[in-house]
């Protein structure tokens, strides 16, 4: 009796914590002012950006190709773990039937899924895992004098041509592992824009590591930690205890990360579900962007 | 830093057995929960004394040109980095225990215990093989940057990824398929985890646990006898040229 108290409490908890959330989301949406004062200037700076990030890309493929039996060793490292871990999936579930209610195809799906998010984010924000010799040679003034933004630098200067390669047979095995869940068309939509959502929060936690790079000088233990919290997605995060599934949820918000989009396309998340999660990842974005302009007033370009 | 790493993944894989065995009754792949979770919580200790490991460093050493130093002093090359290796192993069994204790007041398991001191002290052998093993197979490799300096990285990377998943560290071996596991079990990989784990947990037999840990012996000498040749050819090949 008194655990199911303590249960209605925590989810009128949660729900207070994400009315407020929300309503937080739009205060802040509001706040922001955009400094473009038409759509074709946007377009067009978007446009520069883009021409920039190729730019960047290309020049880090470069470079990772020039060592190609060590871009052949890691790249044979990622497809064997991927491989071993689907070897697992298959052969787990098909022990136990399921695996907190969910059949051998759709725990598939949440792994292939987790392994999106988590493959696209480092390929795009590889960079963040180079950021502690830029900051601690001094050589991150040179990044700042340039004519573009240095976050954008920092964050996406550096994409990773082995996740780059992983990328396209990933698509195609979702693909195929998606379309024997029959999913309709709205959540389809549901869970590509949910994906988009998680790259959101993830970009928005690959910022923080870098604003918490600048003031403690502190990066790769805590670009790590990050990756271990999100490697709890794996699995959906239902197979957790609560609290800590409500944790992995919310607040960290792995849940989100890599179990909503999935659980959107089977359309088990509620328009409150819906809501909450958006916000989360709109607010984490702005939040993460406010503490990175205010890291780097912080920052005293000590050692150039 | 890496033990916090390490308790993550404990927690990943505590849990999803934890779902799997949500009935306390039930027994699958031929594991209770009681067993299953011991194996989970074995592994802290035996991931500490077998996996944790200096001897990955040594292709670095190579290709950067720093075993030099060490070819200059009057010690072993080899029992240098083994010393290196059984003391590092030190420091983090005491942080094991320390993590299990943590671990065990959170999640509160249900824990097997070995009282039959058969098993105990072959499940020492077993252990103490395995440390032997690994190490080997670690510094074999490490050797590689004698021929290909860029690999160093590269190629203990891909030994982690192929440790990780045959010697048991993620799952137990035996909810793979049978002739599976026959293939698995001609690699010296399950005996570095899985098989001391079986042993703790006497889910072998006399007759299959002494040819386990004949089988650790004869892995010890093949790969002491392809150490030796590797290390010989190389020390040959290398030129200590930029230093």
């Amino acid at each position: 009796m008194e655990d199911r108290k303590e249960v209605q409490n925590l989810k009128l908890r949660i729900k207070y914590f994400g009315f407020s959330l929300v309503i937080g989301t739009f205060r802040a949406v509001s706040k922001f002012s955009f400094k473009f004062e038409n759509i074709k200037e946007l377009v067009s700076r978007c446009y520069y950006y883009f021409k920039i990030w190729l730019l960047m890309s290309k020049n880090s493929f470069i470079v990772m190709l020039e060592q190609k039996k060590l871009f052949f060793l890691f790249l044979l490292g990622k497809v064997l773990r991927f491989g071993f871990f689907i070897l697992f999936l298959v052969f787990l579930v098909k022990g136990t039937e399921n695996l907190a209610g969910y059949n051998s195809n759709q725990v598939i799906f949440f792994f292939l899924t987790f392994n999106l998010v988590d493959i696209v984010s480092q390929f795009l924000f590889r960079e963040v895992y180079r950021f502690r010799p830029l900051l601690v040679s001094g050589d991150f003034d040179l990044v700042m004098t340039k004519p573009m933004n240095a976050l954008f630098r920092v964050l996406m200067g550096g994409a990773d041509v082995i996740d780059f390669i992983t990328i396209p047979p990933l698509l195609i095995v979702l693909a195929i592992v998606g379309g024997g869940l029959n999913p309709n068309f709205f959540q389809i939509f549901s869970y590509l824009i949910f994906i988009i959502n998680s790259l959101m929060i993830a970009a928005a936690f690959h910022i923080l590591v870098l604003a918490f790079g600048i003031i403690t000088l502190e990066i790769d233990h805590v670009i790590w930690i990050y990756r271990d919290l999100t490697n709890l997605g794996r699995f959906p995060v239902d197979i957790y205890r609560q609290p800590i599934q409500g944790i992995l949820t919310y607040l960290i918000p792995v849940g989100i990360m890599m179990t909503f989009p999935v659980k959107a396309m089977l359309g088990l998340i509620s328009s409150w579900g819906i809501l909450f999660s958006f916000s989360l990842g709109i607010l984490m974005v702005i939040l993460s962007i406010k503490l990175w302009n205010r890291a780097l007033k912080s920052y005293t370009s000590a050692s150039s | 830093m890496w033990r916090v790493r390490n308790m993550f993944q404990i927690f990943l894989v505590f849990f999803l057995w934890d779902t799997i065995f949500a009935n306390s009754q039930r027994i699958v792949f031929g594991y209770d929960r009681q067993k299953m979770l011991t194996y989970i919580f074995g592994l802290i200790i035996v991931r500490a004394l077998v996996l944790s490991s200096k001897a990955n460093e040594v292709g670095g050493d190579i290709s950067r040109g720093d075993i030099i130093n060490l070819l200059l002093k009057p010690i072993s090359y080899v029992k240098y980095w083994l010393t290196r290796d059984l003391s590092s192993k030190g420091i983090n069994l005491i942080f094991a225990v320390f993590e299990t204790i943590l671990l065990y007041f959170i999640l509160r398991p249900d824990f097997f215990l070995q009282g039959n001191i058969l098993l105990l002290l072959s499940f020492a052998t077993s252990i103490v093989l395995a440390i032997l093993i690994y190490f080997l197979l670690l510094f074999t490799i490490g050797l590689v940057p004698f021929w290909v300096p860029e690999s160093a990285w590269g190629i203990s990377f891909l030994m982690l990824v192929v440790v990780e998943f045959l010697s048991g560290a993620l799952f137990p071996l035996d909810i793979l398929p049978v002739s599976v596991q026959s293939i698995i079990n001609f690699t010296p990989f399950p005996y570095l985890l899985f098989f001391p784990l079986q042993i703790y947990l006497g889910k072998v037999g006399t007759l299959i646990m002494l040819r386990g840990i004949g089988v650790s012996f004869l892995w010890l000498g093949v790969l002491w006898l392809l150490m030796r040749s590797v290390w010989f050819k190389g020390l040959k090949s290398y030129q200590a040229y930029g230093r």
